[in-house]
């Protein structure tokens, strides 16, 4: 070994050391120079060694006094190695060591014990020397080997304010139950801890290993982080070891310190364990594993310990097995028998008692067997003999059940076993196995308990006489979970005194669930409250869970591991008196019971004295350098209440979270009021029927194209605009489009002449002129434009109908029936017909004739009738038109060329038609309205006439706005907020009150309310009137044109002008007023309101006409 | 898709979790006001759970939420185009608007 040729060198380098302290030194520099365990490979690193040798040498000398500095950390040191940790190698170490972890070196001049709990001696002593050496504490349970964790990594915590500290322990309950035990022992600050189990995702992990000092993790979570790199390995310089004796083979234990020490790390290794091992190797391999230079070790018998020690009774209770028991062993017996001997003839088993064999001598002969296989056997015979080999093992097991646990559990086993497998076919013939089986399942059917479970309860009722079942808490272990539930079946049967539940391992196999470990932790904290007195547990329950008071330990089988049997054993005894209750069969199980016993206590005497006469140990880094004399500290710690990490972590989160959420400060606020607009008023909203001439044609898409619905939507607004113009609008457009504009606009300009003629003739001899010329300087630009810029003329004219209806409303009146005969002439294009009907009238009322004959012209020529529609309103609106133009409109009329030359050509088209329609409607209106209370003022009989077809025309009107509103065919008209309701509105209103007088009396009975509905009347036109005005493109065309509207009516009309001024008037101040407050909307928008109103109005006329034929 | 040009998922979780939770007032309150004479049954507590979105419905909304505002913005620039306006207005958004929605 690498000790022995250290010695050498060592002899030949120096001899001022004893031979005992020279191999620590030796140790000690081949750690600084290669910290793992001493390999061959060693030699290379020789050089370095030494040299460190005599540095370290050399810097002893500066170093005074030497005993002083030794007493510190070697405060009690054994006899074998009273010089094991000279100073100079600690400097040593120290220099080297800690070369990239920062001390804090006020912190380092003392060391801290807390004195919050009374001091122990041996807690102390053994703190005092794990603070400064690798050490393996052996410490029976119950006796404080967490305290002596906390303190070491508290004060390293303080030493290296950098330093991360690992505390493992091998199981999730366990490490909760530890980084709470720490807590309370020395309160690290809990925003430094941190507890890491498989349940956090590695991306997490990796984030705590940065940002927290102390960890409590599996020591899978360690290992895997060790090999994936996020844990800051170079950081650590403390690593807890709890439950070390599980650090043998491949354990993650030994895998992350082998990886530490491949790095290399220098840390401090604190191992805890309450039963190191039960042979002397397995504990030096612990030894290796874990680089542990010291072992402190203590029994309850020694001096500083047994005064903590309560005393704990632990009784062998011998039971006899049972009459069916005897019995079905024999039969097992029978079948084993022959098995053992054919076995023993092969060679390739010993040839001794086959009663004293066990399933595990049987494992190991046959490792024997197949790594060397006796020479004389056939290969061909190998299989049998595996057969043999597993039948055998089944069937000791079977019989070890059946001693130690019962029938039930053993014929469960059994049963399994012939359902399949080798075994069954082997033993389907065998009547032995099957003559047990029977006497099994005759015993189970008697229901005659087995004797060591009637004993159990025995002991358990007499544990509960004398204590109190309320505050004593009883244990019972068993190895195997089919007897965890008998056992179970059997104290339920015992009465309330017991509140037994089970303690089980979270594997779910076949036959019985697991526990989750949620499960697990309830019934730990129910046992701890009291709401169990009873745990049935298998292996789970034995290592490390803290559980206080409890009184009684059973062990319902006593052949398990001298380890195992102290783990149990240690459940009990640490707050007060406890006994321990061992209920071995009689036989093998007993015998296994004893000779355990006794191997424990050989490896007890190995451990005397350090284990410095049994062991190898291996050098350990001093961590902090030796100008560092650490004081103890008798520190009372002020330890802050423990908060488990989890639910009231994250509760506290969200708080924080919401109250962030909640409260701005003032200058938070005042920045987001500069940057952000209060958005209650301002909001702007955008208008999905500002442009439904947009809708009728699909628009232009970038990426998305357009979906079914949009069709849908394009199709319908298509329709509905469609159904304004009818398709023949269409053709107009077309031929608008197609035909020569030059030649259109000269027959409308022809026909504009005489219409204007007609009617500006019999309308006013004064403004006739000046309409003529405007109307020849209109219609000389309109030659020379195109057709897009006619249309925009007829926008205009379109602007300006209520101007129109002036003109002719006192001649309307008059001509009233005439107008409807007229139109009833030619009922084929209603809508169009309506205009037509107007000016028919209007013209009739000046000259009939001409009028007529204009018209007729119109009708006969080889044009559209549409044309004549078109033409019929540019007749009508060419006055004001021109007036218009005159005022105001020409920077419109330019506005509007632009606006329809940027528009597509599409675009034009059909907003073209639309506005001809629009005409047509406003003509109408203005006819109607305007014309009526004119009359009213005027002829009161007349009036009467008049008004109720306004109102009949108002109340067909209303219910089919309604109904088409209803029936959604009009879907602009909700959307118009301001104008189309109050219109809505007031149309109903007067259908609520029109529509029974109206139907019911005839025109003379509307005299009673004739008053009334003057107002209404009035206000309908108002309603009317609004939606013509709203018509002009900009609010700003308005008001100009109403005051033209006014010059118009004033001039126009001869001898009703007045009377017509006055009943103007209040509705052009309140249209004004409300177009102006209303229609902030663009010229789009009012135009489509105008549209649908149009619509309307036109159904209206339909229905007015229907109704006249009828 | 373009991860790096898409909104912040954050910001999108944010956003709809405000409306959400409004929603969920709005709710409470409507249920409020005829619960009284209503029998609520056990279910009201699933309903009042606020509404959540796992991390893929949020990335994808984001996708949805960016093709759609640079639909709009494109669309309505070729309306701003065609009018010769190098800026784009509210009335060029109207126009596409409709259509806009009904592509979505």
């Amino acid at each position: 070994m690498t000790s022995a040729i250290t010695n050498q060198i060592i002899d030949e380098d120096d001899d001022g050391f004893d031979w005992e302290a020279a191999v620590r030194e030796i140790d000690v520099a081949c750690q600084t120079a290669k910290p793992c365990t001493p390999r061959p490979d060693q030699f290379s690193h020789f050089a370095p060694t030494i040299s460190n040798f005599h540095y370290s040498k050399n810097k002893k000398r500066a170093v005074p006094s030497r005993q002083s500095t030794l007493d510190k950390f070697v405060a009690k040191a054994g006899p074998p190695r009273p010089r094991s940790e000279e100073p100079d190698q600690d400097r040593a170490q120290g220099d080297e060591g800690v070369g990239y972890i920062d001390i804090d070196a006020d912190a380092a001049k003392t060391w801290i014990y807390p004195v919050n709990v009374p001091l122990r001696d041996y807690q102390f002593a053994i703190t005092k020397k794990a603070l400064f050496s690798n050490t393996l504490v052996a410490l029976p349970t119950g006796l404080g080997k967490t305290l002596i964790a906390a303190v070491v990594m508290y004060n390293y915590f303080r030493w290296f304010p950098d330093g991360k500290i690992v505390f493992a322990a091998p199981s999730r309950p366990l490490v909760m139950q530890q980084i709470e035990a720490c807590h309370n022992i020395v309160g690290i600050p809990q925003e430094w801890t941190i507890d890491m189990t498989g349940q956090i995702s590695p991306a997490k992990r990796a984030c705590f290993w940065k940002t927290k000092r102390v960890f409590f993790v599996t020591p899978q979570v360690l290992e895997k982080d060790i090999q994936s790199g996020t844990c800051l390995v170079k950081y650590l310089v403390c690593l807890v070891i709890d439950e070390a004796h599980r650090a043998l083979g491949n354990y993650s234990y030994c895998v992350a310190v082998r990886e530490l020490m491949a790095v290399p790390v220098q840390l401090r290794m604190l191992a805890l364990t309450a039963t190191p091992g039960s042979k002397q190797q397995t504990i030096q391999h612990i030894i290796d594993n874990l680089n542990i230079s010291t072992l402190e070790y203590r029994t309850e018998s020694d001096d500083d310990v047994s005064p903590y020690v309560h005393n704990r009774k632990i009784e062998l209770i011998q039971v006899a097995m049972g009459q069916d028991a005897v019995e079905i062993n024999n039969k097992l017996s029978e079948v084993i028998r022959p098995i053992v001997a054919r076995l023993c003839a092969v060679g390739v088993l010993q040839n001794r008692d086959y009663q004293t064999l066990s399933p595990c001598e049987l494992l190991n002969f046959r490792d024997k067997f197949r790594q060397a296989p006796p020479p004389d056997l056939a290969h061909i015979k190998y299989n049998e003999v595996e057969g043999y080999f597993g039948v055998l093992i089944t069937l000791y097991h079977i019989r070890k059940l059946l001693s130690s646990h019962g029938i039930r559990p053993s014929y469960e086993m059994l049963e399994e076993k012939l359902q399949q497998g080798f075994f069954a076919r082997f033993m389907s013939k065998n009547e032995d196995i099957w003559k047990a089986k029977l006497l099994m399942q005759q015993s189970l059917s008697h229901g005659a308990p087995s004797p060591k479970l009637s004993k159990m309860l025995e002991v358990l009722l007499d544990h509960f006489k004398t204590k109190d079942p309320q505050n004593s808490r009883v244990i019972i272990f068993s190895n195997f979970r089919g007897s965890v539930r008998d056992i179970m079946e059997a104290l339920g049967n015992i009465g309330d005194l017991v509140r037994a539940t089970q303690f089980i391992g979270q594997s779910t196999g076949k036959a019985l669930k697991g526990q989750s470990q949620k499960v697990q932790q309830d019934v730990l904290e129910k046992f701890r409250a009291g709401g169990y007195n009873v745990i049935v547990a298998t292996s789970i329950g034995e290592e490390g869970l803290d559980i206080m008071e409890v009184d009684l330990v059973i062990c319902f089988d006593a052949n398990v591991s001298p380890l195992r049997m102290i783990q149990r054993m240690g459940r009990t005894g640490r707050k007060h008196d406890g006994r321990v209750v061992v209920l071995a069969c009689e036989g093998s199980e007993l015998k296994g019971y004893m000779r355990k016993q006794a191997s424990s206590k050989a490896v007890r005497k190995h451990m005397r004295n350090g284990g410095m006469n049994s062991f190898n140990f291996h050098s350990s880094p001093r961590m902090i350098p030796h100008i560092y004399k650490p004081e103890v500290q008798f520190v009372s710690l002020s330890i802050a209440q423990f908060v488990p990490r989890g639910k009231k972590v994250k509760d506290n989160h969200v708080i924080q979270t919401s109250v962030f959420e909640d409260k701005l400060t003032v200058a938070e606020t005042s920045l987001l009021a500069k940057y952000f607009h209060r958005t209650d008023e301002n909001t702007w909203k955008p208008s999905l029927i500002a442009f439904p001439h947009f809708q009728t044609f699909p628009s232009r898409v970038h990426k998305v194209m357009h979906g079914f619905r949009t069709g849908m939507l394009i199709d319908t607004m298509q329709h509905l605009q469609g159904l304004s113009f009818s398709a023949d609008n269409k053709t107009t457009d077309v031929e608008d489009e197609v035909l020569l504009g030059k030649s259109l606009v000269v027959n409308v300009a022809k026909q504009h002449s005489t219409g204007t003629e007609g009617l500006l003739v019999h309308n006013d001899s004064l403004c006739i002129k000046s309409h003529r010329e405007v109307l020849g300087t209109e219609v000389s630009p309109r030659e020379v434009l195109r057709t897009e810029e006619k249309h925009s003329m007829l926008d205009f004219c379109g602007q300006n109908p209520s101007a129109h209806s002036y003109l002719f409303g006192s001649d309307y009146v008059s001509v009233d029936s005439f107008g409807k005969v007229l139109i009833l002439d030619v009922p084929l294009l209603p809508l169009k017909e309506g205009p037509h009907s107007k000016y028919t009238t209007a013209s009739s009322t000046a000259s009939l004739n001409s009028s007529k004959q204009d018209f007729c012209h119109l009708q006969t020529s080889a044009d559209d009738k549409k044309e004549l529609t078109m033409q019929a309103t540019c007749v009508g609106e060419i006055t004001p038109v021109n007036r218009c133009i005159k005022d105001e409109t020409l920077p419109t009329s330019g506005l509007f060329g632009s606006d329809v030359k940027q528009e597509t050509t599409l675009d034009g088209v059909e907003n073209i038609p639309e506005r001809p329609s629009l005409n047509g409607i406003f003509f109408s209106e203005g006819d109607s309205d305007g014309g009526t209370p004119d009359v009213e003022i005027i002829n009161e009989p007349l009036l009467l006439a008049d008004e109720c077809r306004d109102t009949f025309r108002d109340i067909e009107l209303s219910p089919r706005l309604t109904n088409l509103i209803k029936c959604g065919v009009v879907p602009e008209s909700p959307i118009h907020d301001k104008g189309s309701p109050n219109d809505e509105k007031k149309n109903e209103f007067l259908v609520s009150d029109l529509v029974s007088p109206v139907q019911l009396d005839t025109e003379l009975g509307v005299k009673s309310s004739s008053s009334g509905k003057d107002e209404r009347v009035i206000m309908d036109v108002i309603d009317n009137g609004r939606n013509g005005f709203v018509s002009p493109v900009n609010d700003e065309i308005q008001t100009p044109v109403f005051k033209l509207n006014n010059s118009v009516s004033i001039r126009g009309c001869t001898s009703t002008s007045p009377v017509v001024e006055e009943a103007q008037t209040p509705f052009v101040n309140l249209t004004n007023n409300s177009s102006n407050k209303d229609w902030h909307l663009s010229s789009g928008d009012k135009s489509e309101t105008v549209e649908q109103r149009s619509k309307l109005k036109r159904l209206r006329k339909i229905g007015d006409y229907g109704k006249a034929e009828i | 898709m373009e991860d790096a040009n898409t909104f912040d998922p954050d910001l999108v979780h944010a956003i709809f979790k405000l409306v959400w939770n409004r929603r969920a007032l709005e709710r409470e309150r409507n249920e409020g006001a005829d619960g009284l004479d209503i029998q609520v049954g056990a279910g009201a507590s699933k309903k009042n759970r606020p509404t959540y979105a796992n991390a893929n419905a949020l990335k994808l909304s984001c996708e949805l939420l960016r093709i759609f505002v640079t639909e709009a913005v494109q669309r309505a620039a070729t309306i701003a185009e065609a009018e010769g306006v190098s800026k784009i207005e509210a009335t060029h958004l109207e126009r596409i608007l409709p259509q806009l929605l009904l592509d979505f």
